[in-house]
């Protein structure tokens, strides 16, 4: 079974982009979307100067690491910063844009056809999922006519699609944030935009539309990757992904857990637990099979070389896993120092570029000089291998430090949350 | 500009595919939610739970806008509509005085551009006992009547709006039903 359909080679992806007529249907959908989104954020900055400077500082702070970890997702097949600009723009102006009315009309659905109980328990569970995820996958399906060729791979499609879910939650937020502010009353205060951005960027930042939009996209990577397979099969598998972020933002906006718990953290926790835990294990799952299938494509590719100047027998190994290259870094720093742990990270760069170039019968020489580079450099370092810890008890103690860490900031955010008023 | 190609014609007529599913949502929905009738009548003589346990008596000739009535056990809203007055009793947790929930709801109401609160604020007196605040705004075309109570951890907010003349004759039957509000301590 192809895992992945290398892209091809030859011209500029702005050239073949531009060349496309579908792109500029993208473009002007993207260019209305902008308008409209702006047309609201001048109106609530006008309204809330401060306010909106605040929100949109703070969310434009958290897509940063946000961005970099979907990235890195797809470390050995790094997607087109175009591209990616495209599916965050897309989520943040067409999708929000289409969302607005299209959700508010179908919540009064909900209460013309069923009745205001109904909605006001499960519209926006009902509602929102609806509309929002329609949205934001018919970006990710737009990404992959235009650019077809650059979804090749179900790891693909998983990041187009957080990228599109990553730019309606950050638009989606800063809207919530200025929402809060007009509700409290109190003018054109930071407050209730900092409770927001606690609540809605830490504690429900993991489980939202970066999270849905990732399934959707690996099920629309699915039906444009193999080919292979029958139709009926691949629309089938993208049509259960699209269920499935459906069902986790249905969960998720669902009212259960609302009630009865109170609004303490063992309340919190077990909305975070029970409504949020299981999709996100699903996502990550998927994205580990994902990426172990890719990696097992690229990496075989390299060992078809069987120069030890390019990747020894045990960087191959490595190479292949996001915690064994991550472990390779850290284990670098620690024996010969932050130059060694930043030669590792470029070679392992080097080495996943040349796989890429290698699948696609594409110019290599540059990635080789770049390996050929950075392998001298770790040789005088007396580190020449970028290879994890030989023990696991680095590992164990990297992984406790992180659940720690967790924990702690959890907690952190739940004080202050408290202090603030928002729980 | 070279030729377009067919796999290139193939795709930009997918790409109007996703533009006909984008204004199904965005223009489509509205439309059919517009078709659709909001208004359902409501029993002047029957309490109506706006959320929270707090309850009113319709004013009578009202009917329910149910898109914009949501209850619910910690809060809730109603709107009620005589002709084209619109009259929205809104409750939701609140930790202060009632000078404070006024103040805010002024604040709320004046942030709308054109919107201006006018006159003096007097208080005004449930048929339960429960004290308030109520005043008036103006906004370009249309005069507003709000009003503000404080109880059992809850505020409840009225806004009345509508144009001058059909406010003057609704007014009466809204303010007996603002009246009838009862807070759940008082059920």
């Amino acid at each position: 079974m192809t895992a992945v359909r290398p892209a091809p080679t030859g011209g500029t992806l702005r050239a073949g982009l531009l060349r496309q007529p579908a792109f500029w249907v993208v473009a002007a959908l993207l260019a209305a979307g902008m308008i409209r989104i702006t047309a609201i954020g001048v109106h609530l900055g006008t309204e809330y100067p401060r306010a909106m400077l605040t929100a949109t500082v703070l969310f434009a702070l958290l897509a940063v690491p946000f961005w970099w970890f979907v990235v890195e997702l797809d470390f050995l097949e790094r997607e087109p910063a175009a591209l990616l600009t495209m599916a965050f723009g897309w989520g943040a102006f067409v999708a929000t844009s289409v969302s607005l009315p299209g959700g508010a009309a179908l919540d009064d659905l909900v209460a013309k056809l069923g009745s205001p109980t109904l909605a006001a328990d499960w519209g926006a569970a009902l509602a929102s999922p609806t509309v929002e995820e329609i949205a934001k996958a018919a970006g990710i399906a737009a990404i992959a006519l235009v650019a077809r060729g650059h979804v090749n791979s179900v790891l693909d499609g998983v990041v187009y699609g957080a990228m599109v879910g990553l730019g309606f939650q950050i638009v989606e937020d800063i809207v919530y944030a200025l929402g809060a502010v007009a509700l409290a009353g109190q003018g054109d205060e930071a407050q209730p935009v900092i409770a927001t951005f606690l609540l809605r960027g830490f504690l429900a930042g993991v489980w939202s539309h970066t999270l849905f939009s990732a399934l959707a996209g690996a099920g629309i990577g699915f039906l444009v990757v193999h080919r292979e397979r029958r139709w009926r099969e691949r629309i089938g598998v993208a049509a259960l992904a699209m269920l499935g972020a459906w069902g986790s933002h249905m969960l998720w906006n669902s009212p259960l857990l609302r009630d009865g718990l109170g609004n303490g953290l063992l309340a919190l926790l077990a909305v975070l637990v029970f409504k949020g835990l299981p999709p996100l294990l699903l996502i990550l799952y998927l994205v580990r099979r994902a990426h172990d299938r890719e990696a097992d494509y690229y990496v075989g590719q390299l060992s078809t070389l069987h120069d030890r100047e390019v990747i020894t027998d045990r960087e191959l190994a490595v190479l292949r896993s996001g915690s064994r290259r991550a472990a390779a870094r850290w284990y670098a720093d620690e024996r010969a120092g932050h130059r060694a742990r930043r030669a590792v990270r470029r070679l392992q760069r080097a080495q996943a570029g040349l796989a890429v170039e290698i699948s696609r019968s594409g110019p290599a020489e540059r990635h080789r000089d770049e390996i050929r580079q950075q392998r001298s450099v770790l040789i005088r370092l007396g580190h020449p291998e970028a290879i994890d810890p030989p023990t696991a008890s680095g590992t164990w103690r990297r992984r406790a430090w992180a659940v720690i860490s967790t924990v702690v900031a959890v907690a952190v955010v739940w004080v202050a949350l408290s202090a603030l008023g928002g729980s | 500009m070279g030729k377009v190609t067919r796999r290139q014609l193939t795709d930009l007529l997918g790409m109007l595919g996703v533009v006909a599913v984008l204004a199904g949502l965005a223009i489509g929905l509205p439309a059919v939610d517009a078709a659709l009738p909001a208004n359902r009548p409501v029993s002047p003589d029957r309490r109506y739970e706006i959320g929270a346990g707090v309850t009113v008596l319709p004013p009578s000739g009202a009917v329910l806008d149910v898109t914009a009535t949501r209850p619910g056990d910690l809060r809730g809203s109603a709107l009620f509509r005589l002709g084209p007055v619109r009259y929205l009793i809104a409750v939701r947790p609140f930790h202060g005085d009632v000078e404070a929930a006024a103040a805010s709801l002024r604040a709320r109401i004046t942030g709308t551009p054109g919107y201006q609160v006018t006159g003096t604020q007097r208080s005004i007196t449930t048929d339960y006992g429960r004290q308030g605040l109520q005043g008036g705004y103006t906004a370009p075309g249309r005069s507003g009547r709000y009003a503000v109570f404080v109880a059992s951890g809850l505020s409840a907010e009225v806004t009345v709006a509508g144009a001058d003349l059909d406010l003057g004759h609704r007014l009466s039957a809204v303010e007996r039903s603002t009246m009838s509000l009862r807070f759940p301590e008082q059920s």
